[in-house]
């Protein structure tokens, strides 16, 4: 079943009297359940399409469709990790992820909202960073909140911005498996929309693997990765078949960098 | 002696030499001020009244000097330990001058310059007269200041969050914004019916203008990394506003406040010294009427103490506010 699909969107940022046109004539299509990584070179647009499909900008042509229906600015049942960290300053780690579900439950009493906090500050390994606030955290562990007050929302769709390119490698391997366990779990699937520069990340969390071409020049390719599900990471790199792949979107990436040096 | 003092340099460092005597003596900068300072009270000079009023200037001495005992003691940081000693001795300094310029070497025309102790004198038994001007001079601030603080800030951030109102009042308040306030006081004056209505409407003024311009500019430039995060997370715009805008910007709200503090503070005293029949600058403003000027300086002290103290309160309630940020 589809969950999201991308109509013809395009997409300009206006600076001034100009339009900066940023994505044309992208359509893909996302079904329930289905973990999707974007890849591709830095500025090709893919947070601008992130911020597509999060309702903080409409596209200037197509459609954009969650379960059928045209979105209208943001909603709840996606939830956002963006790319620069996102909490609020004046808020302690704890208290920023009570205000995103207080905004999801407003009936709910304040002590259960604290231990679903307290249960995916832990989740990410934040036990007792709670009360401190955002700028006495370091760049990755404000990464890791933001993931926390994301996966805590609980929403239908998730929309991750490198959310883990702060994050030192050990931990990164962590989430990865909590985001994979998150997806999973739960009356039914999860669908993602994973934005990243990292190949193998890419190779080891999705279905299917869209690849961007340069500026304004769309999808240049997707790739379906078939691997058995769960994936065991040091296994899996040994096999012909991910290194046959990795060859592929490594090649897939660096076309366009060598045109652009040629250029 | 100058070959002496570069043989030394050369074997021991100075800087180290000179710390360890610092150190080892339990008299710093300040108490030596100090002692000047009660020296110079206790002998007698040209004028004769400052011999008479010695007790009182004894007293203030030794109170800075018991006041900076007591910070010294109750702070363990260097840092703050060395500042309240600098205010120390400055302090002793100027009353030293202040003391020889009168009352031992008499430079100055006494009717205008009193002595210290005189002062202190005065200061003391003014006091309950304080008070009273105090009180009303407050009730005036405090009226004039919170109104501005409660109608600038939510007005500033509705209109600085939806662009056409903002496209709209923004030539505006750079038009009226500028305007020194103190212009409208004999206006404002014949208009309103009682002098208090008058006064605490161009305190209004003086503070409405800095904290509104600060607190509009900042909701137009809000970060749009913190909106974002808010709108992902679909908030009501009551919320967007008081609970993500409002204390994003606060920092700018604070600088905002603090000048319109200020403002509002001048404003206040030019008020009183042109129509008022009680408080502070009404105070300073008669007995210079009079010519009597141990109270018209005493007035003036006591003013400064005031200002010190609300901008001392001010600045916790800002520590607090912004305890994030450190
Ligand atoms: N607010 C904006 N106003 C104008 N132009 C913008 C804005 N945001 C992004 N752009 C431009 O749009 C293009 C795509 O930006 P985008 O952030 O989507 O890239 P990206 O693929 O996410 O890159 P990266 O991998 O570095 O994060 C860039 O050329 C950028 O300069
Ligand atoms: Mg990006």
């Amino acid at each position: 079943m589809e969950k999201i699909r991308l109509d013809n969107v395009s997409f300009a940022y206006s600076q001034q009297k100009s339009m900066i046109p940023v994505i044309s004539g992208v359509d893909l299509s996302v079904a329930a359940g289905e973990f999707v990584t974007i890849i591709g070179p830095s500025g090709c647009g893919k947070s601008t399409i992130l911020s597509l499909l999060s309702g903080l900008n409409s596209p200037s042509e197509g459609d954009i469709l969650i379960d059928g229906e045209a979105i209208r600015g943001t909603g709840t049942e996606r939830g956002v990790v963006f790319q620069h960290y996102s909490l609020f300053p004046w808020m302690s780690a704890r208290k920023n992820i009570i205000f995103g579900l207080r905004q999801l439950k407003p009936r709910r009493s304040h002590k259960e909202l604290a231990e679903i906090t307290d249960r995916y500050l832990s989740l990410v390994g934040l036990d007792d960073v709670g009360d401190k606030y955002p700028n006495q955290l370091s760049g990755g562990m404000q990464q890791r909140v933001a993931i926390a007050r994301a996966f805590a929302m609980d929403s239908d769709i998730l929309l991750m911005d490198e959310p883990f390119s702060a994050v030192d490698a050990k931990n990164k391997m962590g989430l990865q498996g909590l985001l994979l366990d998150l997806w999973n779990s739960g009356p039914r699937k999860k669908t993602v929309v994973f934005i990243t520069h990292d190949v193998d990340e890419a190779i080891l969390l999705s279905d299917r693997i869209v690849v961007m071409s340069a500026c304004t020049k769309g999808i240049k390719e997707i790739i379906r990765v078939n691997f058995n599900r769960p994936r065991n990471r040091s296994a899996l790199i040994k096999t012909p078949e991910y290194a046959a792949m990795r060859h592929m979107l490594i090649n897939l990436l660096f076309d366009d960098l060598i045109e652009e040096v040629a250029v | 002696m100058n070959t002496l003092c570069r043989a030394e340099k050369a074997t021991d460092t100075p800087q180290k030499g000179f710390h360890t005597i610092a150190l080892r003596l339990p008299l710093r900068l300040a108490d030596i001020l100090f002692i000047s300072a009660m020296v110079l009270a206790a002998l007698p000079g040209k004028r004769t009244m400052a011999f008479e009023y010695r007790g009182y200037l004894m007293g203030l001495l030794g109170l800075i000097e018991l006041l900076y005992w007591l910070h010294q003691t109750m702070h363990k940081e260097p840092v703050r330990k060395k500042s309240s000693g600098d205010i120390a001795a400055v302090m002793f300094t100027g009353i030293i001058v202040w003391e020889l310029m009168t009352s031992h070497l008499d430079l100055l025309q006494h009717l205008l310059f009193p002595v210290p102790g005189k002062v202190v004198a005065v200061f003391i038994s003014e006091l309950p007269v304080f008070a009273r001007c105090l009180v009303s001079s407050l009730g005036l601030l405090g009226a004039g200041y919170l109104l501005a603080l409660i109608t600038a800030i939510p007005l500033a951030l509705i209109i600085g969050w939806r662009k056409r109102l903002f496209a709209a009042v923004n030539p505006l308040t750079k038009v009226l914004g500028p305007i020194p306030p103190i212009v409208y006081i004999p206006y404002a004056i014949v208009i309103l019916p009682t002098f208090k209505c008058a006064s605490i409407f161009i305190i209004f003024i003086g503070a409405f203008w800095p904290i509104f311009i600060g607190t509009l500019n900042a909701t137009f430039n809000v970060d749009r990394h913190l909106i974002d995060s808010a709108r992902v997370l679909n908030v009501s715009e009551k919320t967007m506003l008081f609970e993500i805008i409002l204390p994003g910007i606060m920092p700018a709200i604070i600088s905002g406040a603090t000048l319109g503090l200020v403002f509002s503070f001048i404003l206040l005293t030019a008020a009183e010294m042109i129509g008022a029949s009680s408080g502070l600058g009404w105070y300073v403003k008669y007995f210079s009427d009079f010519a009597d000027y141990p109270r018209v300086v005493a007035g003036i002290l006591f003013i400064g103490c005031v200002v010190t103290a609300i901008t001392g309160c001010f600045e916790r309630v800002e520590r607090r506010l912004l305890s994030w940020k450190n």
